[in-house]
């Protein structure tokens, strides 16, 4: 049994024909404030990973709303009397409605769905990756924003509790990792130990490190200032001090600070892992049992993790 | 602790006579095990397709006769077992029982031949991952051998309390049922493992 | 022309077998039901240290080791020994008595399932106290730091979580073997397929996946635990093993459970709309048959979890698509409940105002869930807060609502007693508003880039951790009201008689409490679809004789 549409009349058309308009502006409105929840924009991925977040953000709220506008209506408006126990309409269903939130919301999530392959191509950060000490097909190429060749590799070696990055032809290392502005740069990820999560949340991009094989990750910064690279695969008791800044300077600094590395001896890189495995002897609630913590990696410069950082 | 009314022990349906769901639960429950293979086996094939070096140092490769054997005589085992379901359903109990038997018999040896093959073998259960997956399926699927053979043991006892039958003779079908399970089990882990080697 | 008819008297049952090993399904379901609520205190207080720890950026609460097992535990004990448990304890009590049967298929076999509950509980919370502590790699104890052993003993916390693991698989699909059995064979006469309630709908959805998937990740598991001591190498690389593998196999399972999860909660949701709305609930067919879709589609998402993980380009964006797609037939239930409140009469009582609070917050998880789907926007969010957030938003906000709803809807049901209207509502609003204020702010944390299972963070993430353990210390104080109302109603509350809500639906035309055998040998024949507000047909055959006996009962009691 089922009834038809309510007769639409004009005023209550109207009125909704407002409160529509009225969630369609605060969903442009929230969609632009969702750019204010991100942190800066510093890699070409940003702006593209931004504003596929700031375009769901205005659909997810006008969604939102709307289910909740019902809700709200019926609370307020559609409740029984205080002494009535006796039932509403039975409408049983309506053919035509499920067709309608059935296709309305399949063609909304497959817009979506191509927005977003449009944009992870577009992104193509993936690139090679091959088990190590074995030449693999390679599995995928990845592309570059701007056709470009990348300017510089960097081995990222990943441990628990440190990062150290290898600039293979500047002959240098340091656990503060070193960019050019405006540069693209492939990583070569590797762990010595377990799964790491290689992440720089300023540039919107993250790559699980995983033993065994060599992957390799292309990015362009185009922000300088310093930002956080932190851990975010779980690896271990100091896992969340698995922190490493990450630089991003002009092609003169960026050059000139791999030349004044290179003349640098090799000393004990950063790790905050093995600064508080030393002290956990003394402290009175030591904790259960844990991994040693490897070696901090010699490297040229050591650098710092604990100035500020942009994001 | 009372039942309210005679009869029916609270299994009822009804109108109907009690009613014994055994076999579709086992159904069921046999669906959701072959899962597990399942993922035992897609294991395996991605392991092996993505190893650098699949076979431990020393191994050359798995000897195929004896388990070809071994294969044989799993599979006649179904065909016994079927055959003792159809003495059954004519009466012959002696001959189901003999039968039932047989296929139990087979079902030993095989498990005779599979100990066998495991202690002529040169690599371990940590021998990397081939061992590893090795002994996981051989012998994931030799505890369901075992398995089989109690229960087919179980029902062969049952086999002699009079009017065992009269309810049902679901305890049966379900065995049976397992057995042939473990048999197709055998066959794709055979393919797998002995037929598929490759460098 | 019989009309049901109940024994004159009957001993009133001692409250005893609550801990004995008892096969009438009720009894197993209340046994379940408790003993879930019970882990789930112990796993709030786990919860209670984890967001102490985070009040401020520094690891200053507990040492890293045991944060970062009570945040494992925590995970686990929620999961494991609280939302499924409970769960199958509504299963027990609402799907017999919802099809006229009057027990499970196998009450024996439900009642070693129900039994394993205390067993791998004990076996976790052990853990504990084994020296090296509980697993402490997270819920998924992803290889290989979950099988790194630092003390190297065989008896391990990782060893022993892995075993209750095992054991709860096999609880699960004794479980899942029994409901799926009981749906499809012990339905009253009538009851066709669409006559059946909603809720075992959804059961016998969830139950399927859980007969699905869960043989995936006993396999997954027992591999690890042969890794972690049998020193084999599935998912050692040195080995030749792959440690991605384990995620293949743990997620083929774990994203299924998710909807193993919710499934059950739509159910409610889907039953108590119309009792409280007084209208049929809309589009009923449909509702029932998207419970498969989400099945079908269930099944073939997993990798979603797994997007930074190194597989290939087209693996992500063919399960990015598919992931999408379960959205439509959610949305289908989300627009049924809407298009079931519109136009009712509606009646906010407690378990309407959980559905309600539920409802809001599952719309808000949806459309979260909608942008963790799209690849590039989870590379950047995916294993921070904003997932914590989301998932939280689901289980707490929408999955751990539906279940109080039930709870107070069929309260005077099982137990023959009303449970106090005041204290519920009082229960619902610290909930809703303890549930937003502990995990929204955890949505801006992670789109800032707060990764998940830290036990420190950078200071410019302290405000909205100082706002969410606010909210969490509040949820810890709504369950006060909870416990309060569930031992003083059920141990002197007022009487409840078969039908307090005026629902319709068979286990409203038993007694309250239903006899040990539901119907017993005079079941209803069913003569209508179900959730016939508002038509005038009765459910079944001689309804009014039944309903007048049940009323004379009841008077003379």
């Amino acid at each position: 049994m089922t009834s038809s549409s309510p007769r639409l009349r004009p005023l209550p058309l109207l009125g909704l024909g407002l409160w529509v308009g009225l969630l369609v502006l605060i969903s442009i409105w929230m969609s632009h404030q969702a750019y204010r929840w991100l942190p800066v924009q510093a890699s070409t991925a940003a702006p593209l990973v931004d504003g596929l977040f700031s375009f769901e953000t205005g659909v997810g709220t006008f969604v939102f709303l709307g289910v909740i506008s019902v809700m709200a209506w019926v609370v307020l408006m559609h409740r029984a009397e205080k002494y009535d126990e006796s039932d509403a309409e039975p409408i049983e269903g309506n053919t035509r409605l499920e067709v309608i939130w059935t296709a309305i919301p399949l063609v909304l999530v497959m817009a979506i769905a191509a927005y977003s392959i449009r944009v992870n191509t577009t992104l193509g950060v993936l690139g090679p990756m091959e088990h190590i000490h074995l030449h693999d097909p390679v599995e995928q190429q990845g592309g570059y924003p701007g056709d470009r060749l990348p300017a510089e590799t960097v081995e990222v070696i990943a441990r628990q509790w440190s990062w150290e990055f290898r600039y293979p032809d500047a002959g240098v290392s340091s656990t503060e990792l070193h960019l050019a502005f405006n540069q693209p740069v492939t990583f070569r990820l590797v762990s010595d130990d377990v799964i790491h999560g290689f992440y720089i949340p300023a540039f919107r991009l993250k790559q699980d490190v995983i033993p065994g094989t060599a992957i390799d990750f292309n990015l362009t910064p185009t922000r300088e200032g310093r930002y956080r690279l932190r851990d975010s695969q779980f690896s271990g008791t100091w896992f969340a001090a698995n922190q490493a800044d990450v630089v991003v300077e002009t092609d003169d600094a960026h050059a000139a600070w791999l030349k004044q590395a290179a003349a640098q001896p090799l000393q004990p890189g950063i790790s905050d892992a093995v600064e508080e495995y030393a002290t956990r002897g003394r402290k009175a609630n030591p904790g259960w049992a844990t991994v040693p913590p490897a070696p901090p990696p010699q490297v040229n410069v050591p650098g710092s993790n604990r100035l500020p950082h942009d994001a | 602790m009372t039942t309210s009314l005679p009869a029916s022990p609270g299994h009822g349906h009804t109108g109907e006579s009690h009613q014994n769901h055994t076999l579709t639960g086992f159904i069921i429950f046999l669906c959701s095990e072959s899962v597990i293979f399942l993922a035992f086996f897609s294991g395996f094939a991605l392991l092996k397709t993505s190893a650098l070096n699949w076979l431990p140092p020393g191994v050359e490769g798995l000897e195929w006769r004896m388990p070809l054997i071994n294969t044989v005589v799993l599979v006649s085992s179904s065909g016994t077992i079927w055959l003792a379901e159809i003495l059954k359903a004519r009466g012959q109990l002696w001959g189901f029982r003999s039968l039932w038997l047989l296929t139990m018999a087979l079902g030993a040896y095989f498990l005779y031949g599979q100990a066998v093959e495991w202690s002529g073998l040169s690599f371990g259960l940590t021998s990397g991952v081939f061992g590893g997956t090795f002994y996981l399926l051989t012998g994931f699927h030799g505890l369901h051998v075992a398995t089989g053979v109690l229960l087919m043991g179980l029902m062969l006892v049952k086999s002699f309390i009079p009017g065992n039958y009269l309810k049902g003779e679901e305890g049966v079908q379900a065995t049976s049922l397992f057995w042939h399970f473990v048999d197709v089990i055998w066959i794709i882990l055979f393919v797998l493992i002995y037929v598929w080697q490759r460098h | 022309m019989t009309s049901a008819t109940f024994p004159a008297s009957e001993p009133k049952p001692s409250w005893t077998r609550y801990f004995s090993f008892n096969t009438d399904a009720k009894v197993i379901g209340i046994q379940y039901i408790v003993l879930s609520f019970f882990y789930f205190l112990i796993g709030g207080l786990l919860a209670m240290i984890i967001r102490g720890e985070l009040i401020t950026p520094a690891a200053d609460l507990v040492d890293r080791t045991v944060y970062n097992g009570i945040y494992t535990m925590h995970g686990t004990i929620m999961l494991f020994l609280f939302i499924f448990p409970v769960l199958n304890g509504l299963n027990n009590l609402l799907i017999p008595t919802m099809i006229g049967a009057p027990d499970m298929a196998f009450p024996r076999l439900n009642a070693v399932a129900f039994w394993l509950v205390p067993i791998f509980g004990t076996l976790l919370i052990a853990s504990f106290f084994v020296p090296g502590g509980p697993a402490y790699s997270g819920w998924w104890s992803y290889p290989p730091v979950s099988i790194q052993n630092p003390l190297g003993h065989l008896v391990s916390g990782q060893g022993l979580w892995l075993t209750a693991v095992a054991l709860s698989g096999v609880s699960s699909i004794m479980g899942a073997v029994n409901f799926v059995t009981t749906i499809i064979r012990m339905r009253a006469p009538g009851m066709s397929w669409f006559r059946m309630p909603v809720f075992c709908w959804t059961a016998l959805a969830a139950q399927s996946l859980q007969l699905i998937g869960l043989p995936a990740l006993t396999g997954g598991a027992a591999m690890l635990l042969f890794d972690l001591v049998a020193g084999t190498s599935f998912y050692r690389p040195e080995g030749g093993g792959d440690p991605v593998l384990y995620q293949h196999f743990f997620w083929f399972y774990s994203h299924p459970a998710v909807y193993v999860i919710i499934l059950p909660v739509f159910g409610v949701f889907s039953e108590l709309f119309p009792v409280y709305s007084r209208k049929p609930l809309f589009g009923y067919v449909y509702v029932a048959l998207a419970s498969f879709i989400i099945v079908g589609l269930g099944l073939v998402v997993w990798v979603h979890h797994m997007f930074p993980s190194g597989v290939a380009q087209w693996m992500r964006n063919l399960f990015m698509v598919t992931t999408m797609l379960i959205a439509v037939p959610t949305g289908v239930k989300v627009f049924a409940w809407l298009g079931t409140l519109w136009r009712g009469k509606l009646r906010l009582t407690t378990p309407m105002l959980f559905c309600l609070g539920g409802l809001f917050n599952f719309v808000f998880a949806g459309i979260t869930g909608i942008m963790l789907a799209t690849v590039p926007v989870d590379i950047h969010v995916s294993n921070t807060y904003f997932v914590v957030g989301h998932f939280h938003y689901v289980i707490y906000g929408a999955a751990v609502m539906g279940v109080f709803a039930a709870v107070y809807h069929w309260f005077p049901k099982f137990t023959g007693r009303m449970p106090y209207e005041g204290l519920g509502k009082l229960h619902v609003l610290l909930t809703f508003v303890g549930a937003n204020l502990n995990f929204l702010p955890m949505h801006p944390l992670g789109l800032m880039g707060m990764p998940r299972r830290v036990s420190s963070y950078d200071p410019e993430f302290a405000f909205w951790n100082v706002l969410a353990s606010l909210g969490a210390f509040l949820l810890g104080v709504s369950i006060i009201p909870f416990l309060l109302n569930m031992v003083s109603s059920w141990v002197r509350g007022p009487k409840a008689t078969h039908n307090p809500w005026n629902a319709i639906g068979l286990e409203w035309l038993l007694p309250s409490p239903p006899p040990e055998d539901n119907f017993g040998e005079h079941v209803p024949i069913v003569i209508s679809r179900p959730y016939g507000y508002g038509t005038d047909q009765p459910l079944v055959e001689n309804q009014e004789a039944i309903e007048h006996q049940l009323i004379l009962k009841e008077a003379s009691a």
